[in-house]
């Protein structure tokens, strides 16, 4: 899951100052799950604003309500005649569904209450951990399912680099050396060979990365 | 989980599904808890017409069922319902009139509670009710079997008189089946009839001397004669024989009518004992003395009178019929107690001889055979029984159950329409709670009705329990785990988050391989902690839903007119009416709304409040010990902080926001109010209003 | 003889390290490289040590050349991607530098510019596995060179890992990075001498010579941070005791260094000694240790 973080409410202030008719849209996959876009994240953000609007005269409105993802146009069609009433979106959704809803409405504001994080699972209530960098070339066949691309600090392939005290990243001082983690599984597994293989050296994508999948269009084309 | 039992949760708590007539007992504690005692006794008197009676005397099986009883002990529910019927709203109750007259006479035989029930809900259904009493007082067992100590006259008169006042007929010392046939009452214009006449007749004991010798007395009999103040004579002392309630009573009257000592003969131990287990340690602790595994063998005489009981002790053998392990004689263990009296009390048949030539009998314990079971159909159309006539001697609760069945099958029967057919499920043994939840879950102790000392209670027959305080009784309802009225999952909304399966101190919900959350209504104590963490609003609790709580802070602020402070106080706290009423007295800008509990009140709460204009906001919660979860209380100073940096942004300021703990006793404690309300004069007021 | 051949001919060898400082003045660096310059086989050049802004290895590499000293040109993946790797390696052979030291490097945060972009588009492995490409007269992409490098590649190893895993991991990269083309190793600093025996005993067999890191100990102080703060560096409480007893840390510091060297003789193939701005006092040592 994407996850993401609330902003603050002092930068969200800044933010919508002078924005206009306001509507504080949340976002219920990812960003919910995170605490930060889901319909009780959204009553207190617009609760918070209008407080705010209210504060320095600005009689305009503020409107709330939440789709299942902003990152499809499919659910953002759900929601168009309220934006169009709109001067400006506060989008409770991370990157992938801010830039949706600005492609998907290019004449209004779409502002970003969140700060889009990484890739990652919820490790405990309230912490969540990055597991993937989407580097577009999995490993985790030979790392026992450990990704050292994302959770190695230095993304290195072919080994720890010395660094770690007690089994401890020295860059992620809260972390765990991912290679001794990949050590110890592969050592479970019986795989301890897959450490000696061949060195690695990782062909990066070119930004914007796309996937195309021909099976599928030409399916869809029919 | 098993699928019959999760269909009966579904519908009722334990409570509930215990009680013979359904009461919704939760219900009614829930408004004790809440103080608001003329509902709690509506709750109860819609169903109940015998309210003060059941809160005295019920044996009250929902406090077996009680989900509490597991983790310490049960609510104690009958003791709520003395509480809720016996207070001073009980009079403003408005009683149902009775229906439009259907002009049909029905008669009732029989004034216990089978036939008061009966009588009670025909005459709402706008039939003409007579009862027939064959004694010269109304009230069978409830008046003639159960000691003043237990059921005080006074109330039980009261009781009966509310129903005779919905327009029943009564004709007393009338012997039906002697006086009157039961095929005559239909000459008398009566189209149906219900026989209710109990089980009035002592069991023998089947031992040598019992006929024979004077001072041998059957319990009925002998609480008959206490029971109308005649003063029947006693022996010094007295053994009672027999392990029921009637044994009890027997033993405690025979006290309060100064015998030097009482003993109590049963042949089984303690815990098959079937008497209620609170009455068995009142009469222990009273000096009645009770001789477990005890069998008698002979009653001895001297010059014609009782001079000894013969007994032999007992060990318990196989599990018999019933379930309970028979007794058997240990060899060579014979003893005598010295006594002068022997009162027989072990069960009770039905003295059903005078109608044995118009009705069917049962082959045993002459009880009266039902044609149709479901509509207490006689093999005499148009005559039903139940009761004791028809179970043997069993609860009161379960007498007025009969009695408020009956009604609707005679209306049926005289109506000519098919009566209802459906029929309440077995009643089932309530779940046991994973020992993790029974871990987890607070414990408070079962409150106690206060007791007369002992030199006081055999003076005479004065009430022995007393009821129970406002306080006590509201503390006591605390206690209630809120069976089946806990979260529930809008399928529609949930985006299977798992954070209610996170922050479940009991882990009642549960996922499906496809990311469904079901919450366990059986485990789910309702604290409401999922609901207010559940990032969608996908959860709500069945007590108290969140739509209400908007709707009272916008109440609360529009209706104060100089400062409005909304405080937030907690159920759960030890107040009453009078810290309430000097709050709103001293500080008439504090608009009160209860809670259950602080973690029922969202960031987006405090933040409503004070959009719509309030000045400050004050949560006052209980102190966490008194919380239905150790840690239930902790997400609240989390939520409270996240919404007073929202006001210090807003240039709104912080410190109009405040959470307090409440004292020992009251709302808030003086001193530091005193402090808030200076904070927020100096603040000036809410500047969006 | 030229460090390659110094290697080749398996004399014990002796390596200093001289790390470039922020900003342009070399003055004093120079002098210490001059001290040193006829005790030692060459001198490491570092590249922008723990990640600290300095000036670069490549340029004062190039100075020693010029004054004689042949230097250990040492490289990290941190801060250049391919093309910039494989473009300043082909500038360094042609200002005349010959060996190189593949490193992965510290990642920025150790540093002074902790929000920099980390690269690590290459680590040692592979940085070790491009140049042995470069020698053979491809870049990365496998287009042809005009004009041939023949650089001799060194790694590191770190034998004082703190547990066996990390040991392990060590010892199998260390494997790695010799099949990648590394001829020769140098070592985080020794103190504790048994252990180090241990983790030669282990390498023995992969015939590529270790030459023995030797950080002279300035203080007790000093002892106990790296105890803390740098991995692999463990450094035994006598020798602690020793630097704290002393009036005199400078000789004390000699002395200790130079009972290590006597030692490291006869474990592996050189030493090589980080004297931390203390170069002048690399003769002493060496002197001591009879070499």
């Amino acid at each position: 899951m994407i996850i993401v973080e609330p902003k603050s409410f002092e930068e969200i202030e800044q933010m919508t100052k002078g924005c206009g008719r306001l509507l504080v849209l949340g976002c219920e996959t990812c960003s919910a799950m995170c605490f930060a876009g889901g319909q009780r994240q959204v009553a207190e953000i617009a609760s918070s604003i209008r407080m705010s609007k209210k504060m320095s005269q600005d009689q305009t409105e503020v409107l709330d309500d939440t789709v299942a993802r902003q990152c499809e146009l499919e659910f953002l069609d759900h929601v168009k005649d309220k934006v169009a009433a709109c001067n400006t979106v506060l989008s409770l959704s991370c990157g992938a569904g801010v830039q949706t809803m600005a492609k998907m409405f290019p004449d209004r504001r779409i502002l970003p209450a969140v700060n889009t994080k990484f890739i990652g699972r919820a490790t405990k209530r309230g912490e969540w951990m990055e597991m993937c960098m989407a580097c577009g070339d999995c490993i985790l066949e030979r790392t026992a399912g450990i990704c050292p691309v994302t959770r190695c600090a230095k993304g290195l392939l072919n080994g720890p680099c010395g660094g770690a005290t007690g089994g401890i990243c020295e860059v992620s001082k809260d972390q765990p050396c991912v290679w001794q983690e990949i050590y110890h599984a592969l050592k479970r597994l019986n795989m301890l060979h897959y450490l000696k293989q061949k060195p690695q050296v990782k062909d990066w994508p070119v930004h914007p990365d796309k996937v195309v999948r021909k099976d599928l269009r030409e399916v869809g084309a029919t | 989980m098993d699928n019959t039992t999760h269909i009966e949760y579904q519908d009722f708590p334990p409570c509930q599904m215990a009680c013979p007539i359904l009461t919704d007992a939760r219900e009614y504690v829930q408004f004790i808890a809440e103080r608001r005692f003329e509902e709690a006794f509506a709750s109860i008197r819609k169903l109940n017409p015998l309210p003060r009676v059941c809160g005295r005397i019920c044996m009250h099986p929902c406090e077996i069922a009680c989900k509490r009883g597991q983790i310490e002990e049960p609510i104690s529910i009958a003791a709520l319902k003395r509480f809720a019927a016996d207070g001073p709203w009980a009079d403003h109750y408005k009683v149902a009139l009775p229906g439009k007259s259907t002009g049909y006479k029905v008669a009732v035989v029989g004034s216990g509670p089978a036939g008061l029930a009966a009588a009670h809900d025909l005459a709402l259904l706008g039939h003409h009710v007579t009862i027939f009493e064959a004694l010269p007082v109304l009230g069978g067992m409830l008046r003639t079997g159960i000691p003043a100590y237990r059921l005080p006259k006074d109330v039980l008169d009261e009781q009966i008189q509310t129903i005779l006042d919905l327009g029943v007929e009564v004709k007393t010392g009338v012997l039906i089946g002697e006086d009157i046939k039961l095929s005559n009452l239909f000459e008398h214009g009566y189209k149906a009839v219900f026989v209710a006449i109990g089980a009035h007749e002592d069991r023998k004991l089947g031992i040598a001397g019992e006929d024979e010798i004077e001072g041998v007395v059957s319990a009925v009999s002998f609480l008959r004669q206490v029971n109308q103040g005649e003063n029947p004579e006693i022996g010094k002392k007295v053994a009672v024989i027999g392990g029921g309630n009637t044994a009890i009573d027997s033993a405690r009257a025979t006290l309060r009518l100064c015998a030097d000592a009482v003993y109590i003969v049963y042949r089984r131990s303690r815990k098959e004992m079937p008497a209620e287990e609170e009455e068995i340690e009142e009469a222990a602790h009273e000096g009645i003395q009770l001789f477990y595994l005890t069998s008698p063998l002979e009653i001895i005489g001297q010059d014609g009178k009782v001079s000894a009981l013969k007994c032999i002790k007992n060990e318990l053998g196989e599990p018999d019929a019933s379930g309970r392990r028979s007794p058997k004689h240990v060899p060579g263990s014979e003893f005598a107690i010295d006594v002068d009296m022997v009162i027989a009390a072990i069960g009770q048949v039905p003295d059903s001889s005078l109608l044995a030539d118009e009705l069917e009998l049962t082959e045993r314990g002459n009880r009266i055979h039902l044609n149709v079971p479901n509509t207490l159909a006689t093999t005499l159309a148009g005559v039903f029984a139940g009761g004791d006539a028809v179970t043997g001697s069993a609860t009161a609760i379960e007498a007025i159950a009969a009695g408020k069945k009956v009604a609707i099958s005679i209306d049926c029967y005289l109506r000519e329409e098919s009566p209802p057919t459906a029929s309440r499920t077995e009643v089932v043994e309530t779940k046991k709670l994973p020992s993790g939840v029974v871990e987890k879950t607070q414990k408070f102790a079962r409150c106690h009705n206060i007791s007369l000392p002992i030199d006081e209670r055999l003076k005479g027959f004065d009430e022995v329990k007393s009821v129970f305080s406002e306080d006590l009784a509201v503390q006591e309802a605390l206690r209630c785990l809120h069976c089946g009225i806990g979260a529930s999952v809008s399928t529609e909304r949930c985006i299977s988050c798992l954070n209610c399966v996170q922050v479940c101190p009991v882990g009642a919900p549960a996922t499906t391989k496809m990311g469904e959350i079901n919450i366990d209504r059986f485990l789910c104590q309702a604290c409401g902690i999922c609901a207010l963490e559940c990032p969608v609003q996908a959860i709500d609790i069945g007590l108290h839903p969140r739509g209400e709580l908007g709707q009272q802070i916008k109440k609360a602020v529009s209706m104060s007119e100089d400062t409005a402070v909304v405080g937030f106080f907690d159920y759960q706290g030890s107040f009453g009416p009078d810290d309430v009423s000097s709050l709103k007295k001293q500080y008439p800008g504090i608009a009160p709304i209860m809670v259950f509990g602080l973690r029922r009140v969202d960031t987006s709460d405090v933040l409503n409040a004070f959009e719509a204009g309030a000045d400050a906001v004050l949560l006052a919660g209980c102190p966490s010990a008194r919380e239905p979860f150790a840690a239930a209380s902790s997400g609240v100073t989390q939520r409270m902080a996240q919404a007073k940096a929202v006001l210090d942004v807003l240039g709104l300021d912080g410190r109009r926001l405040q959470i307090f703990d409440m004292p020992e006793r009251g709302l808030v404690d003086e001193e530091h109010l005193t402090e808030f309300m200076h904070t927020i004069a100096d603040l000036g007021p809410n500047p969006l209003r | 003889m030229s460090f390659r051949e110094s290697l080749e001919s398996g004399k014990f060898l002796v390596t200093a390290e001289v790390g470039p400082g922020k900003g342009t003045d070399v003055e004093h660096l120079l002098k210490d490289a001059d001290i040193i310059k006829n005790r030692v086989d060459a001198v490491n050049v570092t590249d922008l040590q723990s990640s600290v802004m300095r000036l670069g290895s490549m340029a004062f590499s190039h100075l020693l050349t010029d004054m004689g000293i042949e230097p250990i040109f040492q490289m990290t993946g941190r801060d250049r991607n391919r093309l910039a790797l494989q473009s300043d390696l082909l500038s360094a052979w042609v200002l005349g530098i010959r060996n190189v030291l593949a490193l992965t490097g510290d990642h920025p945060t150790m540093g002074d510019h902790p929000h920099a972009k980390p690269v690590f588009d290459l680590d040692s492995v592979s940085l070790l596995e491009m140049i042995n490409k470069l020698n053979s007269g491809y870049d990365m992409a496998g287009n042809e060179l005009k004009g041939v490098p023949e650089f001799l590649p060194g790694a590191v190893v770190n034998p004082g890992a703190d547990n066996e895993a990390a040991l392990d991991l060590q010892i199998m990269k260390m494997e790695k990075k010799i099949e990648a083309g590394a001829k020769f190793f140098q070592t985080q600093a020794v103190y504790d001498i048994d252990l180090f025996e241990k983790f030669i005993k282990r390498v023995e067999g992969f015939k590529v010579p270790i030459i023995g890191g030797v950080i002279l100990l300035k203080s007790a102080g000093m002892a106990r941070f790296m105890n803390k703060n740098v991995a692999g560096v463990l450094v035994p409480t006598p020798l602690i005791k020793e630097m704290t007893d002393t009036k005199d840390k400078v000789k004390k510091s000699v002395e200790i260094a130079a009972r290590i060297v006597k030692r490291l003789k006869n474990l592996c193939q050189g030493v090589h000694i980080m004297a931390l701005g203390w170069e002048k006092t690399i003769p002493a040592v060496l002197d001591q240790a009879d070499i």
